[in-house]
């Protein structure tokens, strides 16, 4: 049997429907191969390790042209390889359950490419963004790919930044490798598949199903030697990476927040627990290997601007206050502070988030 | 014998009247009563209220062939307003009036079947258009002669049963028109004034200048910040209507039905609030004979959307044509029925399903749940509107302190300046306010000089802006700058309006784009 003929086997096993990765290792563990499931299956023959109507959909599967469904993928541009294939990612053989196939388009990580998964919350902070996009483009800057699950949010921002630093980034879905969830990140799924690569152990057209993402996970800190969270609440899927990543011998660093913000508590639970702490960019790049950016000075962004202005400027804060609120604080008449805040905003030293909702940005 | 009579009426349609000519003959022939002039079920059966009202009235209708013609034929007559012509009619026609005595005289009315004369919705476009084609008299139920006496030029007279009118015709007895108590229009304001509240020092300086140049304006704000309280204030800062505006309103108020007795010429601008279930009919006016709707009420006033989202899209989308021509044009069978619609649109409504939103700690909405909130208003419906503006909660200290905020009246003095000057400015154009400047008028009264233009390239890079709203940023510095005086647009002008600038679509849908 040619190794193409073996990756058409391994691809029907992946791809057949109904089945999990737990339930292929089961069959894997009976019959070695997925060509003896295939021929028993294809034969009728009595299968044990699975049940009821997943047996059926499989002996059902086993019917179906194998060698011609997996030309008919590669050629509608979604790569298959198998656990057993070289090319297959190192990083993730290491795991204990690592997936028997990944379906994907655009690359996989090349030998020896150094991963780093960036994590975090969907609704994040103007802060939490900033960050996440920072440490991603300082990673690009330094070879290093960013790996996360394209959610909106931290994920999002994270890989964006990175390619738009000029890096590598991959995207694990909980869905098809042919299917942008979420669909709002369209332009970020086709840049991925030219800078990098969106890949997933689900077969081409599978739901983003909730049940695929935890699973998913897995693979997010599988593929990566480290996983920062930039930001997350207690209960949160981000948290169950960190978790999977830990048990997977993963070294974990998270961004500290302020004890009451709920977006940073999960955060902080990780720090508690032991994981690294990044206080400081250029820290935490040594740290990992690589080399620290330019030190970036320390303006004094608030030279040059007139005493209200600069009593404006200060009541602002990382944390979104109204208009109202500056205004209760700073005394100022809401004329003027409404033009100063403008006038903030065009020199970039303030930004809006919601409707009339500031943010200091430096 | 034949005698043919012919008396003055009036049918509504919308909030004109047209002139209706009601003849009546009797003739010889077999004993018969018929009505011809294309007219609706319920002209139709003035048939039998009259006949009855006639007879309980003391009148003896001898058997005759009575045949009445409500002309111009092609007009769709409808409401109740025909009885009492009619029946004067048939009683002239039997002799009992005279033709001279019936010239220049205007008649109005329902009957009821004991002869009294019942209120009709649609006097003062009836009585406005009576003046207009020469009638001196103007004979209406007595119920509506306040409201009919408010208009000057033509005497009004109100009558209670058929007897009383047809003595009055007859020339047996005086019936003194009605003379209008025109009460001072008291400041119905008065109970609602922008001192009643407290801090919100941003959201009133929005709301200042969305009123100085009459701007639509949105208002977003979590749940209880006040959003409804500072919109009920908003007709309190509007300038007093002119006669001419009050007129107008009365009249749509009038054909609805809404007019007290008490008060039949509306002086303070309408505040109009319909429930976020109002239905398309509601807010355009609709029927089978159209009735003004939510938009033609709130003319010369304010249109409150309380939770904009909530709305149809249906209800929203039909906004939009009255919105941009200030009337309302409804077409049935043969006829277009038109409403002025001219208001001013404050919405409201919470920036996510939960309310809280950008605070991330208390927000618990999804990005999907926000953006299918967000995406029920059309962005056509957003372009119409030029100011947007966050209300924030009230913390309670802020409730604690009272005094020291301005009261409306102050507020209205300054908001009447800065339209003297918009008035001045737009002598002989087609505009009366910033609000309604397009694209030429941009460019003649909107110019800016090379510093100011400088400034905004600078605002449109730095904040992203679409040239749809950088246009509507023009207007609102058109109007902060007449509020300092109507000189040219300076930086300080456009600051401001650059904070109002609504929050396009973008904005909304992808958060993590704004952020950047």
């Amino acid at each position: 049997m040619t190794d193409k003929n073996k990756e058409a086997e391994w691809f029907w096993l992946c791809s057949a429907p109904g089945l999990y990765e737990k339930d292929r290792k089961r069959l894997l563990r009976e019959f070695e191969t997925p060509w003896e499931i295939h021929r028993l299956a294809a034969a009728g023959t009595e299968i044990s390790s699975v049940k009821g109507k997943k047996r059926e959909q499989l002996l059902r599967w086993a019917q179906e042209p194998a060698e011609e469904n997996y030309h008919k993928c590669l050629e509608g541009g979604i790569n298959f390889i198998s656990c057993q294939h070289a090319d297959y990612p190192e990083q993730l053989l290491q795991i204990s359950d690592p997936p028997s196939g990944l379906f994907f388009r655009g690359t996989l990580p090349r030998k020896g490419e150094r991963c780093v998964a960036v994590i975090g919350a969907r609704m994040c902070t103007y802060n939490g963004r900033n960050n996440a996009a920072d440490l991603a483009a300082a990673l690009a800057q330094n070879g290093v790919a960013v790996v996360s699950g394209m959610a909106y949010g931290i994920d999002a921002r994270a890989q964006e930044a990175c390619i738009e630093a000029g890096g590598r980034s991959f995207g694990v879905l909980g869905c098809g490798a042919d299917v942008c969830y979420p669909k709002e990140n369209r332009t970020l799924y086709e840049q991925l598949i030219q800078n990098g690569g969106v890949l997933s152990e689900y077969e081409p057209g599978a739901l983003p199903l909730a049940a695929h993402f935890p699973q998913r996970n897995r693979i997010i800190s599988g593929l990566s030697e480290t996983v920062v969270v930039v930001e997350a609440k207690k209960k949160s899927g981000t948290l169950i990476t960190a978790d999977l990543a830990l048990e997977q011998g993963r070294d974990v660093y998270a961004f500290p927040g302020r004890a009451q913000d709920v977006l940073s508590s999960g955060c902080n639970r990780l720090i508690q627990q032991g994981a690294g702490i990044i206080t400081d960019l250029d820290e935490f790049l040594e740290l990992i290997g690589c080399r620290a950016q330019q030190t970036r000075k320390e303006k004094n962004y608030h030279m040059g601007l007139a005493s209200s202005e600069n009593l404006l400027y200060s009541c602002l804060d990382s944390e979104l206050k109204s208009l109202q609120s500056l205004a209760n604080e700073t005394k100022l008449p809401v004329k003027e502070l409404i033009r100063m805040l403008t006038d903030l905003q065009i020199r970039g030293l303030a930004a809006e988030i919601g409707k009339n909702y500031y943010v200091r940005t430096r | 014998m034949r005698l043919f009579r012919t008396v003055f009426s009036a049918a509504v349609f919308g909030v004109e009247s047209k002139m209706v000519c009601v003849e009546a003959d009797v003739g010889a022939g077999l004993p018969s009563f018929s009505m011809v002039g294309y007219l609706s079920a319920q002209v139709k059966e003035a048939q039998e209220r009259v006949r009855t009202a006639l007879k309980n009235a003391g009148f003896r209708m001898e058997p005759k062939r009575v045949t009445v013609n409500l002309s111009p034929a092609d007009l769709k007559k409808s409401g109740t307003g025909f009885d009492l012509p009619i029946a004067i009619a048939i009683a002239a026609a039997y002799g009992a009036i005279p033709q001279e005595r019936l010239d220049g005289i205007l008649i109005a009315g329902e009957l009821s079947l004991n002869g009294e004369v019942q209120a009709i919705p649609g006097i003062l476009p009836i009585v406005a258009g009576a003046a207009q084609n020469g009638c001196k008299i103007c004979m209406v139920p007595k119920a509506n002669e306040q409201e009919g006496a408010v208009l000057e030029g033509i005497r009004v007279i109100g009558t209670e049963n058929l007897k009383e009118a047809i003595d009055y015709l007859q020339g047996n007895r005086e019936i003194a028109p009605a003379c209008a108590q025109t009460d001072p229009p008291a400041p119905l304001f008065a109970a609602e004034d922008f001192a009643d509240i407290s801090g919100q020092e941003a959201a009133k300086r929005a709301l200042e200048v969305a009123v100085c140049g009459f701007h639509n304006l949105l208002m977003t704000g979590p749940p209880g910040a006040g959003k409804s309280m500072l919109a009920k204030r908003i007709p309190g800062i509007l300038p007093p209507m002119t006669i001419e505006e009050a007129m107008e309103v009365s009249r749509i108020y009038s054909v609805s039905g809404l007019l007290r007795e008490k008060q039949p010429l509306l002086c303070s601008r309408p505040f109009r609030s319909p429930h976020h279930t109002a239905t398309a009919k509601a807010m355009a006016g609709g029927g089978m004979v159209p009735k003004p709707g939510e938009v033609s009420l709130a003319h010369n006033g304010v249109l409150f959307l309380d939770e904009l989202p909530e709305f149809s899209r249906d209800a929203l989308e039909i906004l939009r044509q009255p919105m941009e021509d200030g009337e309302v044009f409804l077409s049935r069978a043969g006829v277009t029925y038109r409403f002025p619609a001219d208001f001013m649109l404050v919405a409201a409504m919470n920036p996510c399903p939960c309310g809280y939103y950008p605070d991330l700690s208390r927000c618990t909405c999804t990005p999907p749940m926000v953006r299918r909130y967000l995406q029920k208003i059309s962005s056509p419906l957003l372009e119409r509107i030029d100011i947007t503006v966050e209300v924030e909660a009230v913390r309670y200290p802020a409730l604690e302190k009272t005094e020291g905020a301005e009261r409306s009246a102050r507020i209205r003095e300054r908001v009447l300046r800065c339209r003297a000057i918009q008035q001045e400015r737009y002598q002989n154009t087609p505009y009366r306010f910033n609000s309604n400047l397009d694209r030429a008028g941009l460019e003649t009264y909107c110019a800016l000089e090379r510093q100011e233009k400088e400034y905004m390239g600078l605002a449109f890079e730095k904040l992203g802006l679409s040239a749809r709203t950088y246009y509507r940023i023009l207007k609102v510095a058109r109007t902060i700058a007449d509020m300092d005086g109507g000189g040219r647009i300076r930086t300080p002008h456009l600051q401001e309006a650059l904070c109002y600038r609504s929050i396009h679509k973008k904005y909304w849908q992808n958060r993590q784009e704004n952020a950047r």
